[in-house]
């Protein structure tokens, strides 16, 4: 196995001196972090590498000698750099040498374990980005993971540069001055106190939020219902995420609070620009203006469906007597709704200018408003759609039942299981009289519920895309997608070594480069939590759910409970 | 595999443990060595045979038609019976929605004369036995006129829903679904075989429906509601007196069967006349021909049994086909 010698782009151009790094002894490779430079007293050397290996827990140590010949062979240079041996003693001892501005660099080692693996491969890497970059999906203990380890994990290494009067001078990719930016210091400075104060608002909203009123029995059960409050918890809960005072303890929470301001942010700035339109041109009052015309018109709509299926509808057999019933039903809940909506009317304007506010909550509350307004506009056909499904499921129990009858069989409860069964003959003749009556009545009743489930399905469809899109805003990982973009070494998913020019007699070069995280990994690793319950039952389910008439989308964490 | 089980004669594969133990253990066949071995029909025991030895003996267990029952003419010919009333039942009440359908009969005549009919077979039904089925069932009168009530009431209120029930049906589905109820009454009546495809109940909710099918097509509600008793009359209740009639006075049954039939061809030639011809028929056959035709047939039974199981072959095989 050849000996591999990780070395920094940056210490190419570097003058003679000594190689800083770390030897892992499992891999046989070299992570070379930074180049001594002369004049320096071996002692202060030793002392600094140990003070280094207090504060990064790594075990790094000189790993040998690096000389730079600018011009003409330098005898003396040379024999000096062999004396540095002796003084510090590293199994096996490295010797790079480089003439002039020559791509091909003579290597050689010293005091190896094993005289015949003398071979080696020099892999060139830029140590800025090694040290920014996070290894996705890697193995615990693999070489790769391990260098990457090193590099981030000497970051105390690379604080010091030129400038500094100390008796220690060293090459790495920061030694020309440590890279930072105002704004970022600026916006650290200033975060405390705002976080400070933004904690302080959420225990206040969330003392108020737990008041025994508020959780009541009524009142607790509304706000389950509504979408707004659902996300406004979702929101407060965010907030007191991001202004925690406690410092993020791994890369993945670090990632997730970053992703939850971003997230945050592009909401509010999404819901300003929303209000901003809202706002001018008297938009406000013409949304309600068309917004009760448009409620007037889904009125009329289905009560123009009603005396269509009060007629015969498409040619199918109707029972005329229960159609007429059932129609009649129906169209008193109509009339009774318009009647609501007229007497709503002259307040709708008002109603909407206050709600409009709250879009400077994020662009998320007003769509989850929406989703409620729309909830409340079509409460008319929800209705609807739950007294056909329950006249419906009533019929299909009782002909199941009655079925059953039919055929002498009784459903066995303790054995689960249907079991033969002798009846008596009024019994036999009350049931078959019922399954008659039910049988023929079935069509009608079918035809309602499909009409009305149609319905249902439409607005819970409606609904459905505007909570798909609030979940996205609350769910997409923004932050990690801009870094992907921009910074797109941040987020590695590996390395790929490329072969460089050769030369024989001289070590094999590559030079390693970071494979970006793909955009699908970025969006796995990353996806905020969503509060969302998204539907559980499969189609199959939801299809034998709407057949057998069990009501479906809004009660379901009910039939939960009950499971 | 029920046959083997039952018969005591035969040996079944569970008689083996029997055999293994008065034979193998007790004593050995081979015990004198000048007398030629005897063979022995199993395969547990080492045998000086070679292996495509056929023993005389090999078949003398094999029976042959020990089911086999002799039939007379006529008391096959009385058992025939059964079917001839419920075909004529379910003729007699074709006739009736016929005339009722064309306004000839006035639901108020048919309620009369079924009442009346009804209550004569009640009190019939306690006096051809004396009594004693009542007895052993424990069933009261007052459970009886319960349940009549019950059958009335409900007929009665819901006869203005059946009227409309099937309004927007076609009339040839509504006599579609009639024969189709109607024939698997006739097939799933109870007429005293043992066999799965009976089910009393079955039979009888299939007439129900029938009933309140064609019940829906007559012009008013009394007279769906008369249709409906009437069917409960003719299809619950008629077959119940039957069957105790049979059991203790077989000629009055005989004669009121043959009375039945008569009553149930002039309605039936007063409709049409192809009709009854073609009805006559048929009971001619079913109660004559058919019995002759089943005993001239059992002469030619070849059942076999013995100890052995019937090879059944539950997998489906198909796959080894192609």
């Amino acid at each position: 196995m050849a000996v591999k010698i990780f070395f920094p782009t940056c210490c190419s151009a570097a003058e003679s001196g000594l190689l800083i790094g770390r030897w892992i002894s499992e891999h046989r490779s070299a992570v070379v972090l930074a180049t001594l430079h002369f004049p320096f007293i071996p002692g202060q050397v030793k002392q600094y590498l140990a003070r280094l290996q207090q504060s990064t827990g790594l075990s790094l140590s000189v790993l040998g000698t690096w000389s730079h010949q600018k011009a003409e062979k330098d005898e003396k240079m040379q024999s000096f750099l062999d004396d540095l041996s002796s003084i510090f003693s590293h199994r096996p001892w490295l010797r790079i040498s480089r003439e002039g501005s020559s791509k091909f660099w003579g290597c050689s080692i010293d005091r190896c374990d094993n005289e015949d693996q003398k071979e080696v491969v020099l892999v060139y890497y830029d140590e800025k980005k090694l040290m920014l970059s996070e290894l996705h999906s890697v193995t615990e203990n693999s070489e790769i993971a391990s260098v990457f380890a090193t590099v981030a994990k000497s970051r105390p290494l690379f604080a010091t540069h030129k400038y500094d009067e100390g008796p220690i001078k060293l090459t790495h990719w920061q030694s020309e001055g440590v890279e930072a930016s105002i704004i970022v210091e600026l916006v650290k400075q200033a975060s405390v106190p705002v976080c400070a104060v933004l904690s302080f608002l959420v225990s206040l909203l969330t003392s108020v939020c737990n008041l025994r009123v508020l959780s009541g029995k009524p009142l607790s059960f509304l706000w389950n219902k509504l979408s707004t409050s659902e996300q406004l918890g979702k929101r407060l809960e965010d907030i007191r995420l991001v202004s925690s005072a406690e410092r993020a303890k791994d890369h993945i929470q670090f990632m997730r609070k970053s992703n939850t301001v971003v997230s945050i942010l592009l909401d509010m700035a999404l819901g300003i620009l929303l209000m901003s339109w809202l706002y001018r041109e008297n938009r406000i009052s013409q949304l309600a203006d068309t917004l009760m015309p448009v409620a007037d018109r889904v009125a009329l709509e289905l009560q123009g469906l009603l005396q269509w299926l009060m007629g015969a509808p498409a040619g199918l057999k109707m029972n005329r007597a229960l159609d007429e019933v059932l129609g009649r039903f129906f169209l008193y809940h109509i009339h009774l709704w318009i009647s609501y909506i007229r007497l709503m009317s002259p307040f709708i304007e008002v109603i909407l200018w206050y709600i409009g506010l709250s879009a400077c909550l994020g662009l998320s509350v007003a769509l989850s408003i929406l989703s409620d307004i729309i909830a409340l506009l079509t409460f008319h056909i929800y209705c609807f759609y739950v007294y056909g499904a329950r006249l419906y499921c009533f019929k299909m129990h009782g002909l199941s039942s009655l079925w059953r009858l039919f055929r002498g069989k009784k459903w066995n409860v303790l054995r689960q299981r249907v079991d033969s069964c002798s009846y008596d003959l009024d019994q036999l003749f009350l049931g078959t009289l019922l399954f008659t009556i039910l049988l023929f009545l079935l069509p009608t009743t079918a035809l309602y519920y499909l009409v009305f489930t149609l319905l249902r399905l439409l607005v819970v469809l409606v609904q459905g895309v505007i909570h798909l899109i609030v979940d996205l805003l609350n769910t997409l990982p923004l932050y990690a997608m801009v870094l992907r973009l921009c910074r797109s070494y941040r987020l590695a998913a590996g390395v790929k070594f490329r072969m460089l020019e050769q030369q024989t007699g001289k070590p094999l070069r590559l030079l390693m480069q970071i494979n970006p995280l793909p955009f699908s990994g970025v969006l796995k690793s990353y996806m905020l939590p969503s509060n969302q319950c998204c539907p559980k039952d499969s189609w199959g389910s939801l299809c034998r759910k709407l057949f057998i008439g069990e009501l479906i989308y809004p009660w379901k964490q009910k039939g939960n409970k009950q499971d | 595999m029920s046959p083997v089980l039952q018969s005591p004669v035969l040996q079944s594969p569970g008689a083996d443990h029997y055999s293994s133990l008065s034979w193998g253990a007790g004593n050995p066949p081979s015990g004198s060595v000048g007398s030629p071995p005897i063979w022995k029909k199993v395969l547990y025991e080492h045998q000086p045979f070679p292996d495509n030895y056929v023993d005389d003996r090999f078949l003398e267990e094999l029976r042959k038609n020990i089911y086999v029952r002799r039939y007379h003419y006529w008391a096959v010919v009385f058992e025939a019976g059964v079917v001839i009333q419920q075909l004529c039942s379910v003729c007699v009440f074709s006739v009736i929605w016929w005339y009722m359908d064309q306004d000839l009969l006035s639901p108020q005549k048919l309620c009369g004369v079924g009442l009346a009919l009804t209550l004569l077979g009640y009190l019939l039904f306690d006096a051809v036995d004396q009594g004693e089925g009542r007895r052993d069932s424990g069933r009261t009168h007052w459970a009886d006129l319960k349940s009549a009530l019950v059958f009335v009431a409900f007929t009665y209120g819901f006869s203005p829903v059946l009227k409309t029930l099937t309004e927007s049906i076609s009339t040839d589905t509504i006599y579609a679904m009639s024969v189709l109820m109607l024939l698997g009454h006739l097939v799933f009546f109870d007429y005293g075989a043992n066999a799965a495809v009976v089910s009393s109940t079955l039979s009888i909710n299939m007439a129900i429906f029938a009933s309140v099918c064609l019940a829906s097509r007559l012009p008013r509600s009394l007279h769906a509601f008369a249709m409906v008793t009437f069917a409960i009359q003719i299809f619950a209740l008629w077959p119940s007196l039957q069957r105790k009639l049979r059991a203790n006075t077989p000629w009055t049954y005989i004669s009121v069967t043959f009375f039945f039939a008569i009553f149930a061809m002039a309605g039936l030639l007063s409709i049409s006349s192809v009709g009854a011809l073609l009805f006559f028929l048929l009971l001619l056959s079913v109660a004559f021909l058919c019995p002759y035709c089943l005993i001239r047939l059992q002469l030619f039974k070849d059942n076999i049994h013995g100890p052995w199981d019937e090879a059944e072959i539950k997998e489906d095989l198909s796959r080894f086909l192609d």
